[in-house]
């Protein structure tokens, strides 16, 4: 079965970008523009990988969405890649966690633009991290 | 003020308190009275009075005392004291404590009532510069979040997709196509660092810098910057001759951002110089600071430009037929410069080119000890 991954980003312009590298290794990906509509997404269908905008509609409505997320039993698990275009503010909000943010469990931040190879790099490593969590609960 | 004024009185005679009450009694202002200062204190603190009349002479605690009290609650709130002619000089020393003005006893309803709107004068201006100063920096936050996502963001996407159209094509493509798609993605990476320091300087307060000073070696700033700013000038077929005072003392500083005013102001110099002349960096040591200047023998700044070329986004009134510039890097340069506590000037005649000068305080430990 595809690995499915989920995008949430109001930028239609760099999800085209994003959602071709992803498609071309063979991913399968669904979009939402918005915070609303990606919470929904995910609560009807399972989805190996969340890819996080952190800046939409008013502001950073993407944190919003993460804390949402952690307080969910389902989704918690879930690992999520934030890309955002606003390292150096996320840095000042958080100060020393700029790499591993942790507005959820599992998650990872890259910096918008992303070198393609770099992108494919860090959702490799997300979903091989989250199947060795799910084999050591399941021993 | 659409609100009304508020005034306490503070004074140990009850006469004073009736007479001021009834001259300065009217629509616009409410009275409010103390017969001593600890009662003076406690209703400062209630009703937050935009003046106070304080009588330095009371049994209990004493005016001076009440002064400090309403200066460590509100620096803001305009006190004046009341002195017999005997205490001129504890009115000198009230006017130390934070006092705006005195008055002298006895006064006339006259007096009084001009002193009392002085003063009130004074409140309203003391609460609009707060007002205004809360305004600009609201402004400035909201400008560096508008700045980020509209323009930082587009030009992220654009961005995004070259990679991916260079990775996806990398089979299809010529080298020279190759080359082409190189060149645009490091426009725009130059652009989006462009705007980082842009946000950098708008949203953030320079003066925060401060934090992390140390002491700093100018010749090693000025070097580091000649080497960045060295390809612009060779595309123009400029020499920059560097000429840096032994032992130069070191400044309190930052060195990223001195390297970052000397890099501006050397390609200002190159960008405003004509092909194979020379721009000249000097760094000596004055009584207590040190100066640094640039100078180019290039078009020079009009008269009429002058004053505001240090001002955010001027990028100068004549058409002369040069490179625009983004009319911030001067802005920058002087905030930066005014964070060290340094001053920066300028001199220039047009057609003779021009000298920006930076005096720097400079620490006292030379640079070899």
């Amino acid at each position: 079965m595809n690995t499915k991954i989920m995008m949430i980003d109001d930028d239609p312009d760099f999800v085209a970008g994003i959602k071709s590298i992803l498609e071309k290794a063979n991913y399968s990906v669904n979009v939402a523009y918005n915070p609303k509509d990606g919470f929904q997404a995910l609560q009807v269908e399972h989805y190996d990988l969340l890819l996080l905008d952190i800046m939409m509609g008013r502001g950073a409505e993407g944190i919003a969405l993460a804390r949402k997320i952690r307080k969910d039993p389902k989704l918690k698990e879930m690992p999520v890649l934030i890309i955002t275009g606003l390292r150096e503010q996320i840095a000042f909000l958080f100060p020393g966690q700029s790499v591993h943010p942790h507005f959820v469990e599992n998650d990872e931040l890259l910096e918008k633009p992303v070198e393609p190879k770099l992108l494919l790099e860090k959702v490799k490593a997300l979903l091989r991290l989250a199947e060795e969590r799910k084999s050591k609960i399941q021993e | 003020m659409n609100q009304r004024s508020k005034l306490l009185i503070i004074d140990d005679e009850e006469i004073v308190l009736d007479s001021c009450t009834q001259i300065l009694a009217g629509d616009d202002i409410q009275i409010v009275t103390a017969s001593n200062g600890t009662l003076g204190l406690q209703l400062i603190k209630e009703i937050m009075p935009d003046l106070v009349f304080v009588d330095l002479k009371m049994p209990g605690i004493s005016g001076l005392e009440v002064l400090e009290g309403i200066h460590d609650f509100d620096p803001n709130m305009v006190a004046i004291v009341i002195t017999g002619y005997a205490t001129v000089s504890s009115a000198v020393e009230a006017m130390k404590k934070g006092a705006y003005d005195f008055l002298p006893k006895p006064f006339t309803p006259d007096e009084l009532r001009l002193i009392a709107r002085r003063g009130l004068e004074k409140r309203r201006l003391t609460l609009e510069a707060i007002t205004l100063r809360k305004e600009k920096e609201m402004l400035r936050e909201q400008f560096a979040a508008i700045v980020s996502h509209e323009l930082k963001a587009p030009l992220g996407a654009v961005q995004q997709n070259l990679f991916v159209l260079v990775d996806e094509l990398s089979n299809q493509l010529t080298e020279e196509q190759k080359g082409r798609f190189e060149r645009m993605k490091t426009s725009i990476s130059d652009l989006i660092n462009l705007i980082l320091t842009w946000l950098r300087v708008l949203s953030v307060d320079v003066n925060k810098i401060q934090e992390t000073f140390h002491p700093t070696s100018i010749a090693s700033a000025v070097s580091k910057a000649v080497e960045i700013v060295q390809p612009h000038a060779t595309r123009k077929d400029i020499e920059i001759i560097p000429s840096i005072e032994e032992p130069l003392k070191f400044v309190n500083g930052d060195e990223g951002t001195l390297v970052e005013t000397l890099v501006n102001l050397l390609n200002n110099a190159v960008k405003y110089s004509r092909s194979g002349s020379q721009v000249l960096l000097k760094a000596e040591e004055g009584e207590t600071d040190i100066l640094i200047s640039v100078t180019d023998s290039g078009i020079g700044i009009s008269k009429e430009d002058l004053p505001y070329i240090f001002n955010d986004f001027y990028t100068g009134k004549s058409d002369q037929a040069v490179e625009k510039g983004s009319g911030i890097g001067l802005a920058i340069t002087r905030r930066i410069v005014e964070a060290h506590h340094g001053v920066i000037s300028v001199e220039s005649e047009p057609g003779k080119g021009s000298t920006f000068m930076i005096r720097l305080p400079a620490l006292k430990v030379p640079e070899h000890a």
